[in-house]
């Protein structure tokens, strides 16, 4: 994907600046990112940095205390731009088959029933649940729900998919597949994404930039380009050196490793 | 992913068995029920009193009252027919009104909080004590609708509010982060998840229908209805008749119930098993 990293748009997509307290306790202290069209962030932090006020804030269903989100100019908000979000915790709709929940997001923006099946076959064919269709979430396994979850994110025309630690309730092989999975149908479909992991070898795997940030109150710590081509070896040395300098703006003091800011 | 299909066809369990396995459960029914009538049959010839009749006498009544109709010339099914107009205008009335306010209550808790020490006390009075001031205020089939939507009401306003509180919080917020309306949270996220409380709880007041339209019914005050031709019968000590009376509203009952379960049955195919 090298024309992407040097096509640099004009504005970016989306454009972060927000601080977000609850009473006494801040939860954000000047958090400031941007990010551009078709990008793939993650944002990492230790727990306790905010992540679901963050992922509310971006979603538009939050207001933060100041600040702002935008996306393409204009204040995040889920019924004027089109957002859609993958969550931690299962999230289909048990009475539902695999198609309809696939299908949730378009049908909450009134897209034609003929554009429905189109794009829903589509993507479903993209996530490997072609022939799954027609089960309802109790008949199929933990991965494949989340599989659906993605498949409804990624059908919708979304501005912008937010992915919400996705893949930590799933073993190690799912997980590791389903990494790829959502590389391949990001490069795909070609949308913006904000990741939000705990996983650092997750996070260099993954993503264009990762974005660090700091526990209570959360700020950005760091802000690093991941210039690795794709597919990425987890085991390569370029590899094991990003995911240390990141262990290193995470756990500052524990981590001996030289700490770059950009 | 090729394997997928397959592997989410493993994951499914078999049908085949559990069908036979109801089948048998049902000849079981058929049998266990063949050996009770047995019994009872034996003991009635056994005691030779008219006030402890068999099956046999008792089929004789039904084919009496079905055919040539009771004392006062109406029929059995007349009767019958007279009830259940009033149980489903009542319960109609009932649902009605119970699974708009119990949503309307569950969404705005608040609303419910502070309306609480109207709405409880009136659940607490049991349909049977309104039925003076029935008789009093009102006549023929509004009176039975009155009663009987009392007691359909408060079982499926209350398992409806009770529903609302199960909706799960991520559910919402995958409609509100697409963008969805109130009303759109309302339809395909609140209902969904409260229709089997709601089912349960029609369930629960179609019992209380059936309980009191025959308590009304037997207050009197009217000709038809199958507790009235209970009463008439009772009156002259004609044990066979009364017993048909009870056999037919337990028969209709639970018909109904059946009907409600399959409905269920269609409405949830989504979930593992449908509650009894």
């Amino acid at each position: 994907m090298q024309q992407k990293t040097d096509a640099t748009p004009a504005r970016p997509k989306v454009e972060v600046d927000t601080s977000h307290r609850y009473g006494d306790l801040v939860v954000h202290e000047k958090i400031r990112f941007d990010v551009h069209p078709n990008e793939f962030v993650c944002i990492c932090g230790p727990s306790g940095c905010g992540k679901t006020t963050l992922l509310d804030t971006l979603a538009g269903i939050l207001k933060p205390t100041s600040g702002h989100v935008l996306i393409d100019g204009e204040t995040a908000n889920p019924k004027r731009q089109s957002i859609s979000f993958v969550f931690q915790e299962p999230s289909t709709f048990p009475w539902l088959t695999v198609r309809q929940n696939v299908a949730t997001g378009l049908a909450i923006r009134g897209t034609q029933r003929a554009e429905i099946d189109r794009r829903v076959d589509e993507i479903l064919e993209v996530v490997g649940l072609k022939g799954a269709e027609a089960f309802y979430p109790y008949q199929i396994s933990g991965g494949m729900k989340q599989r659906v979850a993605i498949a409804r994110a990624f059908a919708t025309d979304a501005d912008l998919i937010l992915m919400d630690e996705p893949f930590v309730s799933l073993d190690q092989p799912t997980r590791e597949r389903m990494q790829q999975e959502v590389l391949d149908i990001w490069r795909r479909r070609r949308r913006t994404v904000i990741f939000v992991t705990h996983n650092l070898e997750e996070a260099v795997f993954l993503a264009d930039r990762i974005i660090v940030l700091s526990a209570k109150p959360g700020r950005v710590v760091a802000d690093l380009p991941v210039r690795l081509p794709r597919p990425r070896d987890q085991l390569s040395p370029d590899f094991m050196e990003l995911r240390a300098r990141c262990m290193a703006h995470l756990h500052p003091r524990a981590a001996g490793a030289p700490v770059t800011s950009s | 992913m090729a394997d997928t299909s397959a592997a989410a066809a493993l994951e499914i369990a078999p049908a085949a068995p559990r069908e036979r396995k109801g089948l048998r459960i049902a000849l079981w029914n058929v049998v266990s029920l063949l050996v009770a009538l047995l019994v009872w049959q034996g003991v009635s010839m056994l005691l030779a009193s008219p006030f402890f009749p068999g099956p046999l006498k008792i089929y004789d009544a039904f084919v009496q009252l079905a055919t040539r109709g009771d004392v006062t010339g109406n029929s059995l099914w007349t009767h019958a027919w007279v009830s259940i107009q009033r149980v489903l205008v009542g319960f109609g009335l009932g649902v009605l009104f119970g699974v708009p306010l119990g949503l309307l209550m569950g969404l705005y808790p608040r609303l419910y909080a502070s309306t609480r020490s109207i709405i409880e006390p009136f659940r607490f009075i049991p349909p049977i004590a309104w039925i003076p001031l029935a008789i009093i205020f009102f006549s023929g089939l509004t009176r039975f609708a009155f009663l009987i939507f009392l007691g359909a009401f408060f079982p499926v306003f209350t398992s409806t509010l009770v529903g609302v509180a199960r909706v799960e919080p991520i559910h919402r917020k995958v409609g509100v982060v697409h963008g969805a309306s109130k009303l759109w949270i309302l339809r395909h996220v609140v209902v969904p998840t409260v229709l089997p409380d709601i089912m349960a709880g029609m369930r629960v007041g179609l019992g209380t229908a059936w309980l009191t339209i025959v308590a009304a019914e037997l207050a009197g005050g009217i000709s038809t209805g199958l507790g009235r031709m209970m009463v008439n019968y009772a009156e002259l000590l004609q044990v066979p008749h009364v017993i048909v009376g009870m056999l037919l509203i337990g028969l209709i009952g639970f018909l109904m119930n059946e009907i409600l379960l399959l409905i269920e049955k269609r409405l949830f195919r989504w979930r593992w098993s449908v509650s009894l």
